[in-house]
């Protein structure tokens, strides 16, 4: 018993840090955001309790519904494109072309780039006045319109062109490190049975690709959530709040509209929100490994 | 003469009385501001200069971006690591942070000195709180400021417009000779100040006081409200397609180098013109905006100081004060900021002649308006700009639907 704890210790100590840091930072952090959620904490915490107010606000507050809409339809597209580019560049590099090594550089180097950099690259790029729209009118087509980066109902829209551009790089990586291990048996007993490759992708080499399929949802996602420096250096959230997200909404209302307690409020949906898409498939992996 | 040599007095008496004990203590004043830009570092410069001529050693934390500036410093503070002076737009948040106990209050120089009665009332009522002097007002700034191009109003000529009927027909012509008559920069604080001063030009001062000052959300319904919100849709036409999301200084940029007609801005803009070297009244032009004429809406800068125990730092903090509230000082001050001195006694006569009109509509107290951030907690102001950005950016939304949404995010806020 003693033999065992002492053969234990160790560990148990290298690990302890690492705990508490958890505990503290991320458990402690969260519950404190929780509770403050509930209070009228203004510029400063302040523990007078309001118990739903700041969530009865919150959804009623328009831009809040607009930066709430607009996490799941960035959301649904960036980590729908993303996937979809993503496996389809590597299948195309995974043909054994030649030079790939210079084509895997670049489809990966906007990802080099941190976001703000992206979000300022792209606002350039978009902008009517002086990007992609005024060159091709000095082109001599006077009446081609791409406008989106300004038109309310569309900037929504460039902030996902802007993040694919960034992101399907990495899932090309993930995936095409996932076909390299997938053993040449399979294709060569595909083949001998005169299966179609397209075939082939789709119901065998996909279903082998789940982990990596997986692990590009989960970093994808957590890119959602977090996806403040992108709006911020791209549209501002603007036109007007036509391109606002969760995260700026709560950053803005902890800092600039010194009001704690709303801003907590939207954290703690943002939170929820994310644990609603998360734990079922936390959920349904656990179980398989259990089988 | 007499006068000057009286003031002169005082301040070498009130000096003395702090720099007297003070000569012997430490007196390093670390300073968090957000004035990073050429003008405004230059402007800053003069007060740290004159503080170290007063014997001070002026420790610069300058932050990028007003609201960085303010995070940076609610962190210190609650970190238990003060700066020994802030700077803040002076407004309801400063009564906040004055209410929670973190600042010093300079009452006793305050006092001495008589600041109450030489600087705008408004600007008292936001400085003293619960009968404590706690922020330090350098300058005046003002919202509502109109700069435009002489050089397409004289070729096409036409005089600067008095009222916004005639601003509209007057951009038409502007707009057939190939100019945009209006520069925005589309953000939503860039927006706002074009609102209220739409606003204030229709409905003068009375509108604004009862809707930004009142919060009363039936003088959003009785429709003044919505033919300004028209108006203001008017506007829209004269603007270009590149407006949304750019810089207020790259829409100054477009006047400057005659791309556009007007900008209305606050006069910070004019740091921006002076940086080009260009000479108001002859390169560029600055007004009051179509129907301003009375109304002068104070954006201040204050310094307050962090709650402190230690004596050297609260004679520091004292030394600072009384350098900032010096009237030269104030008025080398706002040459380069482009502000007009806090101190309404101050020598202004060297100003340029944007600052004279200025603080000639500035002297008459009638014409005093609070800005947002002294108006209302910035929360509610910015509910408020987020409200102007929805309707300035939803054409389909119509006066009476923006107006509706004016008043009923007056009644939200809590």
């Amino acid at each position: 018993m003693l033999a065992k704890l002492r053969r234990d210790l160790p560990a148990k100590l290298a690990v302890t840090p690492s705990v508490v840091i958890a505990l503290i930072a991320f458990i402690g952090c969260l519950l404190w955001t929780v509770y403050i959620s509930f209070t009228g904490s203004r510029l400063l915490p302040d523990y007078e309790w309001v118990a739903f107010a700041q969530y009865e606000r919150l959804f009623a507050t328009l831009r809040w519904q607009i930066a709430y809409s607009n996490m799941f339809i960035f959301g649904v597209l960036f980590i729908g494109i993303c996937l979809v580019l993503g496996f389809v560049l590597a299948v195309a590099i995974d043909q054994h072309i030649r030079a790939e090594g210079l084509f895997r550089t670049i489809f990966l180097y906007p990802l080099s780039m941190s976001f703000v950099v992206t979000g300022l690259a792209w606002q350039w790029f978009l902008n009517p006045t002086l990007g992609l729209q005024a060159v091709v009118r000095d082109l001599g087509f006077e009446n081609f319109v791409f406008d989106w980066l300004v038109r309310g109902d569309r900037a929504i829209y460039t902030l996902v062109i802007a993040a694919v551009w960034q992101a399907s790089g990495l899932v090309m990586a993930i995936m095409l490190a996932g076909l390299r291990g997938i053993d040449k048996e399979i294709w060569r007993a595909t083949r001998i049975d005169g299966v179609h490759p397209a075939r082939v992708y789709w119901h065998v080499v996909l279903p082998m690709l789940r982990p990596m399929v997986m692990t590009a949802v989960v970093l994808l996602a957590i890119g959602v959530v977090k996806s403040y420096d992108l709006v911020v250096a791209m549209t501002g959230g603007g036109p007007g709040n036509a391109s606002d997200l969760p995260a700026r909404f709560v950053i803005d209302h902890t800092f600039q509209r010194a009001n704690l307690g709303l801003a907590a409020a939207g954290a703690v949906v943002m939170l929820v929100t994310m644990a609603a898409a998360v734990v079922p498939y936390l959920y349904s992996e656990m179980r398989r490994r259990e089988r | 003469m007499r006068k000057l040599s009286c003031r002169l007095a005082t301040s070498v008496a009130a000096m003395a009385l702090t720099a007297g004990p003070a000569s012997a203590q430490d007196l390093t004043a670390e300073v968090i501001h957000w004035w990073t830009s050429g003008g405004e570092s230059q402007a800053i410069a003069i007060i740290a200069d004159e503080f170290a001529a007063r014997g001070g050693t002026w420790v610069d934390t300058a932050v990028v971006g007003g609201a960085n500036a303010r995070a940076a410093v609610l962190n210190r503070i609650l970190g238990g690591d003060p700066p020994t002076a802030m700077q803040w737009n002076i407004g309801v948040d400063v009564v906040e942070i004055a209410e929670q106990g973190l600042l010093n209050d300079v009452s006793a120089i305050a006092e001495a000195e008589g600041w109450v009665d030489v600087l705008p009332p408004l600007v008292v009522e936001n400085a003293v709180i619960d009968g404590e002097f706690y922020a330090i007002p350098l300058n005046v700034h003002a919202d509502n400021w109109m700069w435009y191009s002489t050089e397409i109003y004289e070729e096409l000529g036409l005089e600067p417009p008095t009222t916004w009927d005639e601003f509209l027909v007057q951009a038409d012509v502007i707009q057939e000779a190939g100019y945009i008559p209006l520069a925005l920069g589309g953000q939503p604080w860039q927006e706002r100040i074009l609102f209220s001063a739409v606003l204030v030009g229709l409905h003068g001062n009375e509108l604004y006081r009862s809707l930004f000052i009142d919060h009363d959300p039936a003088a959003a319904r009785d429709g003044r409200l919505t033919e300004v919100l028209e108006t203001f849709r008017a506007l829209d036409a004269y603007v270009d397609q590149g407006s949304p999301g750019r810089n207020w200084n790259d829409a100054t940029n477009m006047v400057m180098t005659g791309r556009a007609a007007v900008q209305i801005m606050g006069d910070w803009a004019k740091g921006e013109f002076s940086a080009a070297g260009m000479v108001p009244g002859e390169d560029y032009g600055c007004a009051m905006p179509p129907g301003n004429e009375n109304a002068y809406v104070l954006v201040v800068d204050v310094f307050t100081f962090a709650r402190t125990e230690d004596p050297d730092q609260v004679a520091a903090q004292e030394a600072l004060a009384q350098v900032m509230m010096d009237p030269e000082v104030q008025v080398a001050f706002n040459a380069v900021k482009g502000s007009v001195p806090a101190r309404l006694d101050a020598p202004v006569g060297s100003l340029d002649m944007c600052a004279q009109i200025g603080a000639a509509v500035l002297a008459d107290e009638a014409n005093h308006l609070p800005s947002f951030s002294m108006a209302m907690s910035s929360d509610l102001g910015g509910a408020i700009e987020d409200a102007v950005t929805q309707f300035w950016n939803t054409p389909s939304l119509s006066a009476e639907d923006g107006a509706e949404m004016f008043a009923q995010t007056l009644e939200q806020a809590f």
